[in-house]
């Protein structure tokens, strides 16, 4: 229940606080997202599993983050950044159905 | 190996080298091949069987060496990153819907100087064309009655229409050149720059008075060359077939045309080559003149009086 509202909390938040990202930043803010969705998802089908610890999460989270973030960067300072984001939600894009699969099963035994 | 009945079916497609364990922990792939020998396909399986952090069953692991519990309620941390994606994902919705009417701004914009421009370049050539009626009256009031004027006038005219400044009308020729049919013969079935030169030649040599390829009026300073693949007249790539339109006596054009070394060529590349040459006569041809740089002198200086 806590997560939740705090997950409505930080949609509101950015959505009417409206912060201003750096210029800089803004080309990895989609894949800074793609890859927050998957260590959250990740951190779901833990829970779901019995095996979630908050250590763990922590740590995935801002890391999965910043590597996808600092692959990007790579990329787009070797001229091939796009190829690079699409490589990374690919590979991102994967481990999300797979998790959501998991926790599909979990939730309807189908 | 074989009692490894994973609930969702697809461990009998798996490869026995792979096998997995399922306990209270989730899916703990037990790798006993080497990472870098795998074959693609257990990449890729394995990319789907990783999908959990493998760091949650090894920290579920530890606790249960430890004796702890696993833990089930998310701490402060743990909420402080749901925070923190919420807000990630808040700012990226806003970016997303800002950065939007954004472009379609930019390119509404685009667009309207895009009809600006095209509106000026309208109203600019009208004005000019407007101006260059305006200049032929004036020369046809301001040489009326004047001798030495009209004879400057008419010289002008001439030297404009033989060196192709100017749009000519008249009878004449019209020779249609083409590339052999694909797969009647090779790389010699091919109308080459050296061919439209020779017949060029041709028309002048019997009597042409203005010729244009494919539009491209000559002018003295006109090339037929090849550049690339193409056949260049006038700086512009043409492609086959190749109509040369040429304006001259219509009774013998045609005809002189025939005897001349490079009508002569001509009939020879057709017989022996099969590319194509037809020559009708035309009652009336409009050749437009030639672009303004192949018109345009920079060295040459003329010498004494004019004519």
């Amino acid at each position: 229940m806590i997560p939740v509202i705090g997950l409505l909390v930080g949609i509101a938040a950015g959505l009417f606080l409206d912060p201003s990202v750096p210029v800089a930043l803004q080309p990895y803010l989609p894949i800074a997202v793609v890859a927050a969705l998957d260590a959250v998802f990740g951190a779901l089908r833990a829970y779901l599993d019995g095996i979630f610890d908050d250590k763990v999460f922590v740590i995935s989270f801002v890391s999965n983050v910043v590597i996808a973030a600092l692959i990007v960067y790579l990329g787009d300072q070797l001229g091939v950044g796009g190829q690079l984001s699409t490589g990374v939600i690919v590979v991102l894009g994967i481990r999300i159905f797979s998790n959501v699969a998991a926790i599909r099963r979990h939730v309807f035994h189908a | 190996m074989a009692g490894a009945q994973a609930p969702d079916g697809y461990s009998a497609r798996r490869p026995p080298l792979i096998r997995v364990q399922r306990d209270k922990g989730g899916p703990v792939i037990d790798n006993q091949m080497p990472r870098a020998t795998a074959p693609p396909s257990d990449v890729l399986r394995r990319l789907l069987e990783d999908a959990v952090d493998d760091d949650y069953s090894a920290a579920s692991r530890n606790d249960r060496q430890l004796g702890r519990p696993a833990l089930q309620r998310p701490t402060a941390a743990a909420i402080v990153v749901v925070v923190a994606f919420g807000l990630l994902v808040g700012i990226a919705a806003g970016q997303a819907r800002s950065g939007a009417p954004q472009e379609a701004r930019e390119r509404s914009a685009l667009f309207d100087r895009i009809e600006t421009r095209q509106d000026t370049i309208a109203a600019l050539t009208s004005r000019s064309e407007e101006l260059r009626l305006q200049i032929l009256g004036m020369q046809g009031s301001a040489t009326e009655g004047n001798q030495r004027a009209e004879d400057l006038l008419a010289g002008l005219t001439t030297a404009r229409t033989l060196t192709g400044a100017a749009t000519v009308v008249g009878p004449g020729v019209e020779i249609t050149a083409d590339d052999a049919p694909r797969g009647q013969s090779g790389p010699e079935g091919k109308v080459l720059d050296v061919d439209l030169q020779v017949l060029v030649n041709g028309l002048w040599q019997a009597g042409a008075e203005a010729v244009a390829i494919n539009g491209n009026r000559l002018s003295p300073l006109s090339a037929i060359r090849t550049a690339g693949r193409a056949i260049t007249v006038n700086y512009r790539s043409l492609s086959p077939p190749y109509i040369i339109e040429a304006i001259g006596d219509p009774q013998t054009l045609q005809a002189r045309f025939i005897e001349t070394p490079g009508g002569q060529a001509w009939l020879d590349l057709a017989t022996n080559f099969g590319l194509r040459f037809e020559s009708d006569s035309a009652d009336s041809l409009t050749l437009a003149p030639a672009p303004a740089p192949r018109l345009l002198i920079r060295y040459a200086q003329r010498q004494g009086e004019l004519p």
